[in-house]
């Protein structure tokens, strides 16, 4: 009984001790939250890019002073007026207006947003830089390079539509002075129009090229053209370049998110292409022939080109958008939803270039580099393509 | 010169009879399991497991009466954690092996008898997390499965993205890591004093950690405490037996 006081202040100081810990945030998930107010909309969206986004170790924009100076501007928003739905759509261009992300892209559910562009900050920053200019167009692809630079009885070309009509995959090849095999394709769907049942226009050219790469005795070289190719498909990496090698091809890394934090990820994991059944190894150059408007899966692919000794990048610095994307539930993290937001698409992976560099949001620089010339493609010459013809020379 | 009288003054209390009949000093070690306090938010699949790890310390006690001593126990010890995903991303795992060199500091009562006593101990600690290691696979979108026929279904993620598995050092984010940690501690024991020499004594014990593992670095941040039970055994010897072994025994 002596010592029962010295006790008891012993216990209340660690149970003192004991409740101070923080308490958990409630986080709720984005894709479900209620957009009953601006409040619930600023709310969902910005608690989804803070536990989401996949580039906040590289990323210059301050989420939470984003937070401190945005929350209270949502607040006195009115989801009920046409004014003020404007006014947010304002600020979330605003707020995203910084970020690396350049497949970042918002599009609304909001019926007075519907004839409003998607918010799309590499776009926005693209276009208002000097050196911007529109994409070649898709004739120059389809008809004026095999006119004029393809062998003549040595072309082929087709295109597929989707069968909802939302899309059409063109794709063009043949040989250049009879041993320099050329290939174009719209978009990277190669993989799954080829395995179709049935016939299509891309499926026939992507198998007249797969025949002379087989086939074809003296490969002088390959040139692989992704100008204006948005990317697409990642198992086109394999089922392209894994014809052209005879070992794995290493040529980056890749993280994914790990945790709630923004600061949370998975280690670097080894991003490669992976040699198919039947492989010809080419030691013959490849150039790959990308510029601005070569994205994504055209980035990574001209990337994996590049990291092979005969591999050679001819063209402009490409868009920037590296990270390939999935599901956000296969990841924890990347694209997703808000009851506000019809879809935040975004990164699920971040990828690291083999020579330890992040060209996120920078684009991947070519080694020939040769401007977009829009006289000369208006006079039916494609500097670009004679660049990559001359490097196999 | 002060500095080295100080030194030589500190010593020479030591060694007086007296202190080294208070002071004993020894080696424990055990085995704990560490649960990792903290959330995963709404993420599906996803889940934090506690894991074990060992324990190794040197415990100094000084006894001011027969029932109460103060202990200080550096040492090293790992808190180490899991993070699972289950059903189909089953086999996405990461185990955490933490490091931590530790000072815990406490107050030690005994009560009982000569030779068996009960033991309860109450304090604080601070730890540095000195190093890390991940261990574990993710799937990698880079490393492609075989191609599913359209008919067949599927069950693992592993199916579609085959795993890529790591073992390496952790990488410390100064932004984001908080490298100290500070805490509560509560254990319980037994004590037996054998040959009037050694007391060997078993303890169970439990450190509450009151410092996230992560600087605050994000609005809405989910707190990381350790949460670590230990259970370890170990002996301690009296100062005195090892400097006058002679009279200690003819006590």
């Amino acid at each position: 009984m002596k010592y029962l006081g010295k006790y008891i202040v012993i216990i209340l100081v660690l149970l003192a001790g004991v409740s101070c810990r923080k308490e958990m945030p409630e986080i709720n998930d984005p894709q479900n939250t209620i957009a009953a107010n601006f409040n619930e909309v600023f709310d969902a969206f910005w608690n989804g890019m803070n536990n989401n986004y996949i580039f906040w170790d590289i990323d210059t924009v301050n989420w939470d002073n984003v937070y401190k100076q945005y929350k209270p501007l949502f607040a006195k928003l009115n989801l009920n007026d046409s004014n003020d739905v404007r006014k947010g759509y304002t600020y979330f261009k605003q707020m995203t207006a910084g970020l690396v992300d350049s497949h970042y892209n918002i599009t609304f559910n909001d019926t007075w947003l519907v004839d409003s562009p998607s918010i799309s900050p590499s776009y926005e920053r693209k276009s208002a830089s000097p050196g911007f200019h529109n994409p070649i167009s898709i004739f120059h692809f389809y008809d004026t390079i095999p006119r004029k630079y393809l062998d003549r009885g040595g072309a082929i070309r087709g295109f597929t539509n989707t069968v909802d009509g939302s899309n059409q995959y063109v794709a063009v090849s043949g040989t250049i002075q009879q041993n320099i095999l050329y290939f174009f394709f719209s978009e990277f769907a190669l993989k799954e129009l080829y395995k179709t049942d049935t016939a299509n226009g891309v499926k026939r050219v992507e198998q007249y090229f797969f025949d002379k790469l087989q086939n074809t005795a003296n490969i002088k070289g390959i040139i692989i053209d992704v100008r204006g190719n948005p990317g697409g498909a990642l198992a086109d990496l394999d089922f392209l370049l894994g014809r052209m090698i005879d070992k794995q091809l290493d040529f980056g890394y890749t993280r994914s998110k790990q945790g709630n934090g923004r600061l949370d990820y998975s280690p670097w994991a080894p991003a490669f292409a992976t040699p198919q059944a039947g492989a010809r190894n080419i030691t013959a150059p490849i150039v790959m022939l990308a510029d601005a408007w070569s994205a994504s899966m055209a980035e990574m692919t001209t990337m994996a080109v590049k990291a092979l000794p005969n591999g050679h990048f001819v063209g402009e610095r490409t868009w920037g958008a590296n990270g390939p994307l999935i599901g956000n539930l296969f990841f924890n993290g990347g694209q997703f939803t808000t009851n506000y937001m019809n879809l935040v698409y975004t990164s699920s992976l971040m990828l690291k270039y083999k020579d330890g560099k992040i060209y996120e949001g920078v684009g991947f620089p070519p080694d020939v580099e040769v401007k977009y010339d829009e006289a000369a493609l208006n006079l039916g010459q494609d500097k670009q393509l004679e660049a990559a013809i001359g490097l196999i020379h | 010169m002060k500095r080295s009288l100080f030194l030589v003054s500190t010593l020479l209390l030591l060694c007086t009879n007296y202190v080294q009949a208070q002071f004993e000093i020894g080696v424990s070690g055990g085995y704990n399991k560490n649960y990792l306090h903290t959330s995963t938010g709404y993420r599906a699949y996803t889940k934090y497991d506690a894991l074990s790890g060992f324990t190794v310390s040197i415990p100094i006690q000084y006894h001011f009466n027969n029932w109460l001593a103060v202990e200080a126990d550096p040492g090293y010890i790992q808190k180490n954690y899991e993070q699972k995903r289950d059903h189909f991303f089953d086999g996405i795992y990461q185990k955490n092996t933490n490091s931590y060199i530790q000072l815990p500091v406490m107050a030690h009562f005994s009560f009982g008898g000569d030779k068996l006593k009960g033991f309860m101990n109450l304090g604080g600690y601070g730890a540095y997390w000195a190093s890390g290691r991940i261990k574990g696979a993710m799937a990698n979108p880079f490393n492609l499965g075989p191609d599913i026929p359209d008919n067949q279904q599927t069950y693992t993620f592993f199916e579609y993205d085959k795993a890529y598995n790591y073992n390496e050092k952790y990488s410390f984010d100064s932004r984001r890591d908080r490298r100290m940690e500070f805490g509560l501690l509560a254990g319980a024991g037994i004590e037996y004093l054998l040959q009037q020499r050694y007391r060997i004594f078993v303890e169970g014990r439990y450190y509450y950690g009151l410092t996230d593992q992560q600087k605050s670095y994000m609005i809405n941040q989910i707190p990381r405490y350790n949460d670590t039970y230990v259970i370890q055994a170990g002996c301690l010897f009296n100062l005195k037996n090892i400097f006058h072994p002679e009279s200690a025994t003819a006590e």
